[in-house]
């Protein structure tokens, strides 16, 4: 493969969920540097609309979808979307994630809290993946990157929910890369450790941030670049003969809230 | 940043000096190709002086950029010092080092003996730590330094067939972890756990034939073997600037995995 092409997305579309901030919008950027159409989707539309607006800025195509990936018709409605507004579907990038943060005590969650996390964590990524399936397959290029966690192979306290989902969206990864192989999808996962977002700075004190960079060998927090080099990475071509894997972006270290 | 611009910043090697062992065969070589196209200066060793030389100049003819063969035995720790001081005579500097060398052959579980293991184990895992040792000083003076180790699918699953590798490459496997833990914030560590390449004439040297390797190829999740640019270019994205908080990772590049054994079937 020649070197230029080998992070190449030039005629690749992208969809993403969560995309209006955070990993979601440098994952939105990266790819559209790499010449991806985007369809950027958020629960906040003027946040996915910003987005876009910057994409276009710099010369890029992207649109911008509200989206409750709770709502099948939301999902729905943001593939056919992409689909007929960009032309086609290439790059799946399911960002959304909800839970976690030290918040999931064993006593006292609901089933219908339990529900919402793994209804949005999981199963929103299988719905768009088999919404979008179909246009990768067609399209000859496929792409499914599903955004995981290090809380799915951590142990933190009351965490059951969100680290419970980010496991389920690890395996089920796993197996529709087996699924999707034969028709030249890939399904990779990548798996920030802490990462500076506004998600992270709603439960982070200066202390608990000490402890974290002390079990942390690259001695600082993640960036939201140090996370969509990765979602690039498996996006690109330069990645064709992976899939099925998880890769961790967590300075090698295991940092946790307690 | 400019579209393309922050792409070519984040996989640029441009001053950066990588150390490749093994680096005459088809992965180190295919590797060598791509990091010099990205502009790295390159060294490639291999055991064989004739064969360093002619494929480093081949290399060096291809990507403009300066590719130095050296000839090491990755068994001799004196051999491994004197490639330290001859890279950093030349270059001033060590950036990045790939532990590439390694070899294996199949061997019933219970056929092996002591001299046989302990060659597999110098060969495949203490050729890696002592080099890694004696760059250490100079790759803790670089920016976004990296070492990446060559592993095998047969490092982190039972492979009963081939028990001298499989074990040496498993404790290479625990080694990169264990230096990565002990190697941030200035040096990063990661493995690459490498499924079944198409190495050219090598492979059938190995004792495969053309309906067995047809068979691999069917059996894999990507319906095709690797070729030895996908092994590069996941080694070149885990020691460039758009990994530079991910080590102690062990990425698989396998095509998807298998459904079947490693070991073609007779039939």
């Amino acid at each position: 493969m020649e070197i230029t092409n080998l992070f190449n997305l030039k005629n690749r579309v992208a969809v993403i969920t969560g995309g209006g901030n955070g990993i979601g919008k440098a994952s939105a950027l990266i790819l559209a540097q790499a010449g991806a159409s985007v369809a950027v989707s958020d629960l906040k539309l003027p946040d996915a609309e910003s987005v876009a607006e910057e994409i276009r800025q710099m010369g890029g195509k992207a649109i911008a979808v509200e989206c409750n990936v709770g709502k099948d018709e939301d999902l729905v409605n943001l593939v056919e979307r992409a689909n007929a507004e960009l032309g086609g579907i290439h790059i799946l990038v399911n960002n959304v994630g909800v839970g976690g943060g030290g918040r999931e005590n064993p006593f006292k969650i609901g089933v219908d809290k339990f529900v919402w996390v793994f209804e949005l964590n999981v199963f929103s990524a299988w719905r768009l993946s088999q919404l979008c399936a179909p246009y990768m397959r067609d399209g000859g290029y496929g792409s499914i990157i599903n955004i995981t966690s290090m809380g799915s192979i951590n142990k933190s306290p009351n965490m059951s929910a969100y680290a419970g989902s980010k496991a389920a969206l690890n395996h089920m990864s796993a197996n529709l890369a087996y699924d999707y192989g034969q028709y030249g999808i890939r399904v990779n996962c990548v798996g920030p450790g802490a990462t500076k977002t506004a998600a992270l700075a709603s439960v982070l004190t200066p202390e608990i941030e000490a402890k974290m960079l002390a079990g942390t060998p690259i001695k600082r927090l993640g960036e939201v670049e140090d996370i969509s080099g990765a979602v690039l990475y498996f996006a690109a071509p330069v990645s064709e003969w992976v899939s099925g894997q998880v890769l961790f972006v967590n300075g090698g270290g295991v940092q946790t809230l307690d | 940043m400019k579209k393309t611009e922050l792409l070519n910043d984040l996989f640029s090697f441009d001053g950066r000096v990588i150390i490749i062992t093994g680096g005459a065969g088809a992965i180190g070589s295919a590797l060598a190709e791509l990091l010099g196209n990205l502009g790295a200066s390159v060294v490639i060793t291999d055991i064989n002086e004739e064969r360093v030389k002619k494929v480093a100049a081949e290399i060096q003819e291809k990507t403009g950029n300066e590719m130095l063969g050296l000839v090491a035995d990755s068994t001799d720790e004196n051999q491994l010092r004197e490639l330290v001081d001859k890279v950093v005579a030349r270059f001033g500097k060590i950036s990045g080092l790939v532990n590439n060398v390694g070899w294996g052959a199949a061997t019933p579980i219970w056929g092996s003996d002591t001299d046989k293991m302990v060659k597999s184990y110098k060969l495949n895992t203490l050729s890696a730590y002592n080099l890694t040792k004696f760059c250490m000083p100079y790759l803790e003076k670089e920016e976004n330094a990296s070492v990446v180790f060559s592993n095998s699918r047969v490092g982190n699953t039972p492979s009963p067939e081939f028990i001298e590798y499989s074990t040496a490459k498993a404790a290479l496997l625990n080694m990169a972890r264990s230096m990565a833990v002990v190697g941030g914030p200035k040096v990063r560590f990661n493995t690459v756990l490498i499924g079944s390449v198409d190495n050219g004439e090598s492979t059938l040297d190995a004792g495969f034939t053309v309906e067995m390797l047809q068979k691999i190829n069917d059996s894999i999740v990507m319906k095709r073997r690797g070729f030895p640019a996908d092994i590069a270019q996941g080694i070149m994205f885990l020691m460039s600037k758009a990994a530079s908080w991910v080590t102690g990772v062990d990425l698989t590049l396998d095509g998807g995995g298998r459904y079947e054994s490693k070991m073609p079937k007779s039939d």
